[in-house]
């Protein structure tokens, strides 16, 4: 077991977080695949898996429902498990809805929200939703299962923050007194009708009409409206998240590639996550191109390389001085690789000290589990 | 359409999903239309300011910059085009500032559909077919576009203002926009691609998107980062026979035959994106750089020579 599976060994949530197309769907669903293969009942929480793999672990197209994945799936794979491994999907809109739906006072309330424009676009296209939602997700795993290990896959974020901050950010909004004040008018206009907008002494919101149109406003009002009695409800569950973060019992995952752009923004999120008193449990530098140059110093030239190669090449036959210089060429080129992933695995080890595993780039995609299993025997 | 004529459009959008290498392609292309004699703007919306610094130049702003000749560059965010266009709706700028610049305000001109998209879209457009003294103010302008889902929801604005809004100013914006982007003549949608599973799946579903559901001029498929062919399966037989021999010929057999398999599985990548989008593709090799700027743009661009 290597170094990032060991600390997560106490865990009962893992979150695994990077930038898009890191490896994270795939850190997750090894991670949880490795403590059912012990005898942990897990569950991996995905939102974006490809689509082989989402088929190996039995995922079909309906979101949000949690499904063991079957014994013959391990069988298939020459694996057996001590325990079981459950995966779902998370679906966003879902789950804004079924929270609505779980504060609203009323049916018609509800109906009238999920209705809403403005509700559906903080739902289904706002900066941070999916985040929002991903948490959300998360609790009512945490709070109402009974798993060994939850293992959160998260969305391909643009900001990394996202996660501890959409939340708030959202709230605040749809709660703010300000925003009441602001859009009265327009609250008065959701409730009696469209005209007294028009005649609405509000300045805001009356420049704000000459700007978008006055239904888009009075969408917002009632929005606003409808959600006021809400507000705590939501409020209240947002802070058990925060703190559910904060717990011994969760460690976040950090993973990367080695790539400048993608190593900056995991070690972004290391230092808010400390600064946040949120554990992170380990980190992951995901497909990386391994050094295949035994001596210290580096490779030569490429020339004295090439006449090395054509000189071991010789005795095997005529045409091979071509294949030395392609072989020599070959081999900078893939030291290159790995000269600038070396570099970049080193800053990310020295950024987020604590557990840290390298997982070389496997042959072929994680498409199953198999590959799962390949890829969890690097963590 | 192939590839030949697309730096002859007057807006060339370039999209693809995350990381594939939408800002590469984008300041490749500017480099060969300026190498041409073209007048060209990089726009990057939402992409990270990448593309000036990807020409050896700072990081584009807001405003309009010149970062080599013949080639400028601006960042597109949606709080500047808002702060713009709002202007030129309220006049007073202390009006807006007591209106726009409210936290709570901004939050909800987020929430309006389409907003954000609407006004960047808008402001590129306008570079698009703006002239000065009766003669284009640019040759080309080349959008760095977001990643995909994004992409479609800015290209798609027009579409949907023209679906809802009956008529005013709104509407006749929605209807040049509209044009201009439907327009083969002036307008191409290039894609960028990487040989691997899921960034040919997601390329292959936009362009579906592109054609179908936006009904936009596709233009053509980059596939970037493409391995070169430099074995023979008798050769690679050969090498997997010497992967523990003495350095430098062990390391060397080990780098060739991986590279080999890349190469096969890129291949078969490749396939299948030509099936799917129904047209050639512009491979774009892999090459390796210690640091990704200038010289790898260059070599990026000799490689789209002739090809586009
Ligand atoms: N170590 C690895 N070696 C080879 N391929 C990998 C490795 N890790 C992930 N992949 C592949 O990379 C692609 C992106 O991985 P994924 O887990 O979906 O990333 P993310 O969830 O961060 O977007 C997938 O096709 C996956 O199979
Ligand atoms: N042809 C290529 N060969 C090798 N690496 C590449 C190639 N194209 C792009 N890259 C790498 O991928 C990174 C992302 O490229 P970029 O153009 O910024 O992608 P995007 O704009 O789609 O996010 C670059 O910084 C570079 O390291
Ligand atoms: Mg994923
Ligand atoms: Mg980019």
């Amino acid at each position: 077991m290597g170094a990032l599976l060991r600390s997560l060994e106490g865990k009962r949530v893992a979150i695994v977080v990077g930038s898009g197309g890191v490896g994270k769907t795939s850190v997750s669903a090894a991670i949880a695949l490795s403590r059912a293969m012990e005898g942990g009942r897990t569950l991996v929480c995905t939102i974006d898996p490809a689509r082989r793999l989402a088929t190996a672990l039995g995922l079909g197209s309906l979101g949000n429902a949690e499904a063991l994945v079957p014994a013959e799936a391990f069988a298939r794979s020459g694996l057996a498990p001590k325990g079981q491994l459950f995966a779902m999907m998370l679906d966003v809109k879902r789950t804004w809805d079924d929270l609505v739906a779980r504060h609203a006072p009323d049916a018609a309330t509800r109906d009238r929200i999920l209705g809403n424009r403005v509700y559906q676009q903080v739902s289904g296209a706002l900066a941070g939703s999916q985040e929002y939602m991903a948490m959300e997700k998360l609790y009512e795993l945490s709070t109402e299962r009974d798993y060994d290990l939850i293992v959160l896959d998260t969305p391909p974020t643009s900001h990394a923050l996202d996660f501890l901050e959409a939340p708030d950010r959202i709230l605040d909004f749809v709660g703010n007194e300000t925003a009441r004040k602001l859009f009265a008018p327009a609250i008065d206009a959701g409730r009696f009708g469209a005209r007294l907008l028009q005649a609405g002494t509000g300045f805001v919101a009356k420049t704000l009409s000459r700007f978008t149109g006055s239904d888009v406003l009075s969408d917002v009002g009632d929005f606003l409206g409808q959600f006021q009695g809400m507000y705590d409800g939501f409020k209240e569950r947002a802070s058990a998240v925060r703190t559910l973060l904060t717990q011994p019992e969760v460690g976040f995952v950090l993973v990367a590639s080695p790539s400048p752009l993608s190593v900056d923004e995991a070690l972004f999120f290391h230092d808010h996550l400390r600064k946040a008193g949120m554990p992170v449990a380990g980190a992951v530098s995901n497909r990386v191109t391994p050094d295949l140059w035994p001596f210290p110093g580096g490779l030569p030239g490429t020339e004295p390389v090439a006449e090395a190669l054509a000189a071991a090449l010789a005795s095997a036959g005529p045409g091979t001085e071509d294949l030395a210089a392609r072989l020599a060429l070959t081999l900078q080129e893939h030291q290159a690789f790995a000269r600038s992933d070396a570099r970049e695995v080193e800053r990310m080890r020295r950024g987020a000290p604590g557990p840290h595993v390298a997982v070389p780039r496997l042959p072929g995609d994680v498409h199953d589990l198999s590959g799962l299993a390949a890829l969890a025997a690097h963590l | 359409m192939s590839g030949s004529e697309l730096l002859d459009r007057r807006l060339v959008v370039v999209t693809g999903k995350g990381g594939v290498g939408k800002s590469t392609v984008s300041a490749a292309l500017a480099m060969l239309a300026a190498r041409r004699g073209k007048r060209v703007l990089v726009a990057e919306v939402d992409a990270r300011e990448r593309v000036a610094p990807m020409l050896g130049g700072r990081p584009s702003g807001p405003v309009i910059r010149e970062v080599l000749p013949g080639i400028s560059t601006v960042d597109v965010d949606p709080r500047h085009a808002l702060e713009e266009y709002a202007l030129m709706v309220v006049k007073v700028r202390a009006i807006y500032q007591a209106v726009f610049e409210n936290r709570v305000v901004r939050f909800f001109l987020r929430a309006v559909p389409s907003l954000a998209e609407t006004l960047m879209l808008g402001k590129i457009l306008h570079e698009a077919r703006s002239e000065t003294s009766g003669r284009p103010r640019w040759d080309l302008v080349v959008v760095d576009a977001p990643a995909t889902g994004h992409a479609v929801q800015l290209l798609g604005v027009p579409r949907a203002l023209l679906a809802t809004v009956p008529g005013g100013p709104l509407r006749r914006d929605a209807e040049w926009m509209q044009a201009l982007l439907s327009d083969p003549v002036r307008t191409a949608i290039a894609l960028v691609s990487l040989p691997e599973e899921m960034p040919v799946t997601e390329t292959a579903e936009l362009d579906a998107r592109i054609g179908k559901e936006l009904s936009l001029p596709r233009g053509p498929v980059f596939l970037n980062a493409m391995p070169r062919e430099l074995y023979t399966e008798g050769e690679r037989e050969r090498l997997r026979a010497v992967l523990d021999a003495p350095p430098p010929l062990g390391p060397a057999a080990r780098a060739a035959v991986l590279q080999a398999e890349q190469r096969v599985r890129a291949s078969a990548q490749a396939t299948r994106l030509r099936e799917l989008v129904g047209r050639p593709l512009i491979p774009l090799p892999l090459l390796a750089f210690d640091r990704w700027g200038r010289r790898a743009v260059e070599r990026i661009a000799d490689a789209m020579e002739g090809q586009v």
